[in-house]
């Protein structure tokens, strides 16, 4: 085994890692106040990705700098995601939520194909030529940028979570949803910010990823099977969990690709997915869930 | 042990009416209509197929891809590649499917998965079949496989044009339906819906749940492998994403779910609706804007599941109940319990 | 304080509670009585806005609260401290007993209600940091009452608060639940041990089948034939 390539490999998954443990923050949030599993994630992902495309279309933003439109947009379609889908559903059947959910990835997609076309498109940005050379390994500079933003971003949301009241109102919510009620916490307000949030944060997923990225308008589904493996190895609501399970699906899938031949090698996520969901219920740290 | 209202459906003069309609199609169908009711029925197959695991025993499958695909893929390459008729190609993969379906349930059933990791387990061994089929040169690859034209050579699973093909679909969605009213009616459905009413329960009064799962999910997977192979045959082309995909299970899984499930005919009622109309639009508008019908097909479920949550066909049951009850006058009282759900005060 | 007058209420198709009246002062410590499904939980739910009211009004020093969220509900002083305790498993136990003080009103107070709680309860002082859900089961009562008490009540519920104690554990739960009362707290208690809430209570009310059939003192309970077969559901 040659030690750069190791190396690289290593940091390429790492990298790729980082952005899939904050796509599956965003689903973690949403799923641990609201019990909703969201099968339209990687399609809202794919429109986050597509916003940034108009934007730079119309107005020749680059990815960057069209976050302050795509941030509050995803945001703002977060809150009506919960409004009017997900809190009607309250007190049904999980499976129903599901599918659901899969009605609006339907819409998503088909929307997109219907705006966009069906053919790839790339969204450009100024550091996407850009590479980071040390030693022998090189980082393309988007990669790098996701790698930052990710690690601030989610420490972030760790010390928000767990030091602020807002983040002691959101784990009350989770946990036992009546008695938050009962200790005058507004549980649908809660939720909805917390909607919110969550689409924030993918909506920065989607802007982390698509500088130079191929991006197609059936990508979503790929997207939602990724970002569930990895909350599920994270144990669904333990979000140091989630961030974990990230970097193990992404140094699965860039070291399956370069040192397991063929075919297997792609499939190695989901090999460890099933093993995980067999073996390991309630995620790589067993944790309470 | 056969149910009685199975016969008494037999007795009526409805289904034969609607065979005979649909029999003489082809007498009176433009060509355009009638690939749009192939489609159609090939449809209905699958739906009633899924229909076993999904409907009568309550499991959301996401994984039919890997038998539909089985049936389209593995046929046409073991008779591409190895020159094996396709008949017994389609016995095979049939075997396979059914294979396959036993060991998934078997896992399901041997560690506990629960309704959600069944569907995600499910979702998994999808994608990791369509990533197996996009790598393997044997199935085709990336590219698919090309079936020669077709001759109407029947001993070689040729069917001819348009009718033969709108005869064999049309045979098979019988046929898939019939299972489905066979297992309903019998003591394996039956035990299928204790099952999924409370799988706790069931065991407790001796259902043998591994061999109840294992079986229909068998029926289930040989089922969507044989309307697979036909379906394959029917397109020529065998493009891997259309069969090894997962949108043309999830498309299946909305339809039957907008239709309304537990009983095969929500599902039935709700393809034989919604798949012509958006090929319809597809054959209408798909230029102009591709993805409009698929775009329906969310919001419909998404309508569908917020305003009917038992589906279609129930709900229009019901209302038909009720308005013929009242008509009778009926002064009874009207049952209270039936709508009495176990107190869930509202958590929001 | 507390006024409800012909409240009806239900789940589906199904009304649990019919024609509910009653009367809470200010001060008051008064006991609900019933056997299991009378309708005892869905009534206090129902005054915390968990349920929803049919018919009929729940006035709170004159204002109608029927039809408010359970937030704002707690915002006015109408404190429940569920039955099942319901504490907030993964949390420490200090957090929990912040999570009480969610609301702008009972945020301000939130040092000294700190304090009032650990002198009630030393246990929990001892515990602040462990995870609630590590607690025995009086542990977690006293930390449920706890939380309650950070949302500065002016009226308590307390459901079924004995349920599935020790001995012991009630009677400490019991003895503080007096001793809040005895400072000026106005408490209402559901209860299934009858002897127990007879000697705390300054009133009672026995609630049979969704309606409230006897109402009075210790002593004019104890006496009163009816009581025994209410209770007991017969």
């Amino acid at each position: 085994m040659l030690i750069p390539e190791f190396l690289q490999t290593l940091v390429q998954g790492f990298l790729l890692g980082s952005t899939y443990g904050l796509m599956a923050l965003g689903m973690a949030i949403i799923y641990a106040v609201s019990g909703v599993l969201n099968f339209a994630h990687g399609d809202f992902l794919s429109l986050a990705m597509y916003l940034c495309l108009a934007a730079f279309s119309y107005l020749a933003f680059d990815p960057y700098l069209a976050s302050v439109i795509v941030i509050p947009c995803m945001a703002a379609l977060g809150m009506g995601f919960y409004q009017w889908l997900v809190r009607p559903m309250v007190g049904r059947q999980m499976l129903m939520i599901v599918q659901l959910t899969l009605g609006v990835a339907f819409m998503v997609q088909s929307g997109l194909l219907m705006a966009f076309g069906g053919q790839p498109k790339r969204v450009p940005s100024v550091i996407e030529a850009k590479l980071l050379i040390v030693g022998d390994v090189v980082v393309r500079g988007p990669q790098l940028v996701a790698l930052g933003v990710s690690v601030v971003l989610a420490i972030c949301l760790y010390l928000s979570l767990n030091k602020t009241s807002f983040g002691r109102e959101v784990r009350a919510v989770q946990q036992v949803p009546r008695a938050a009620a009962l200790m005058g916490i507004n549980v649908p307000r809660t939720r909805l910010i917390t909607f919110a949030l969550g689409f924030a944060v993918l909506a920065v997923a989607g802007i982390l990823l698509v500088p130079g990225l191929p991006i197609h308008p059936s990508q979503g589904l790929r997207y939602t099977v990724i970002t569930l493996m990895v909350v599920v190895l994270g144990g669904l609501t333990n979000f140091v969990g989630v961030l974990l399970g990230g970097l193990l699906i992404g140094l699965a899938e860039a070291f399956g690709t370069v040192y397991v031949s063929g075919v297997s090698g792609f499939v190695l996520p989901y090999l460890i997915f099933i093993l995980i969901l067999l073996f390991r219920p309630k995620g790589l740290l067993g944790g309470a869930a | 042990m056969l149910n009685p209202s199975f016969w008494t459906l037999l007795r009526s003069p409805v289904p034969w009416i609607v065979l005979a309609v649909a029999v003489s199609a082809p007498l009176w169908m433009s060509p355009f209509y009638m690939s749009i009711a192939i489609l159609t029925l090939f449809y209905v197959g699958f739906a009633m197929a899924w229909n076993i695991v999904g409907g009568i025993s309550g499991l959301l499958s996401l994984g039919h891809s890997i038998f539909v695909g089985t049936g389209a893929i593995l046929t046409s390459a073991l008779f591409l590649n190895l020159g094996i008729n396709m008949w017994l190609g389609v016995v095979i993969a049939c075997v396979i499917s059914a294979l396959v379906g036993a060991v998934i349930s078997w896992l399901d059933y041997r560690f506990r998965l629960g309704h959600l990791s069944f569907a995600l387990i499910t979702l998994a061994f999808a994608e990791v079949f369509l990533l197996v089929v996009l790598g393997t040169d044997f199935l085709g690859g990336a590219s698919g496989l090309i079936l020669p034209n077709d001759t109407g050579n029947f001993l070689q699973f040729e069917f001819g044009g348009g009718r033969g093909y709108f005869y064999l679909s049309l045979s098979l969605a019988v046929f898939a339906l019939l299972v489905n009213l066979l297992i309903i009616n019998s003591p394996l459905g039956y035990f299928l819906r204790c099952i999924r009413d409370n799988e706790d329960a069931a065991q407790a009064i001796g259902i043998d749940l591994l061999r109840c799962k294992m079986v229909s999910m068998a029926i289930s997977g040989a089922l969507s492998a044989l309307v697979g192979a036909a379906y394959g045959r029917y397109m020529v082309f065998i493009d891997p994403y259309l069969f090894a995909g997962l949108n043309l299970t999830i498309e299946v899984v909305l339809v039957a779910t907008i239709g309304g499930l537990g009983t095969p005919f929500g599902p039935l009622v709700a393809t034989l609706l919604l798949i012509p109309f958006g090929e319809v639009i597809r054959g209408h508008l798909g230029g102009v804007l591709p993805g409009l019908h698929t775009f329906i097909y969310g919001a419909l479920i998404v309508i569908v599941i917020l305003a009917m949550p038992r589906g279609l066909v129930p709900t229009a049951q019901d209302w038909w109940q009720r308005r013929r009850r009242r008509g009778e006058a009926a002064q009874e009282k009207p049952e209270l319990q039936r709508g009495l759900k176990p107190p869930t005060p509202m958590e929001d | 304080m507390l006024e409800v007058s012909g409240l009806t209420a239900g789940f589906g198709t199904l009304d649990i509670l019919h024609d509910v009246s009653l009367t809470v002062a200010s001060g008051e410590f008064v006991g609900l009585l019933g056997a299991n499904n009378a309708g005892k939980s869905t009534l206090v739910n129902c005054l915390s806005g968990l349920v929803p009211a049919r018919r009929g009004t729940i006035r709170l020093d004159g204002e109608d609260i029927s039809g408010m969220p359970p937030h704002r509900i707690v915002e006015r002083g109408i404190v429940q401290v569920p039955e099942g305790r319901l504490v907030f498993p993964q949390m420490s136990v200090l957090d929990n007993l912040k999570v009480g003080s969610s609301t702008r009103r009972s945020q301000l107070g939130r040092t000294s209600k700190l304090e009032e709680v650990f002198a009630l309860f030393p246990r929990l002082h001892e515990r602040m940091e462990q995870p609630a859900g590590t607690l025995s089961g009086g542990e977690q009562q006293m930390l449920a009452i706890g939380r309650g008490l950070l949302s500065n009540p002016r009226l308590l519920m307390l459901d079924e608060p004995s349920l599935g104690l020790s001995p012991l554990f009630v009677q400490t739960i019991f003895r503080a639940i007096k001793a809040l009362n005895t400072s000026g707290l106005t408490i209402l208690l559901v209860e299934q041990n009858l002897n127990l809430t007879l000697s705390c209570a300054s009133r009672s009310l026995v609630l049979e089948r969704g309606k409230i059939v006897i109402e009075g003192t210790a002593d004019e309970l104890r006496q009163d034939p009816q009581t025994r077969r209410a209770y007991l559901g017969l």
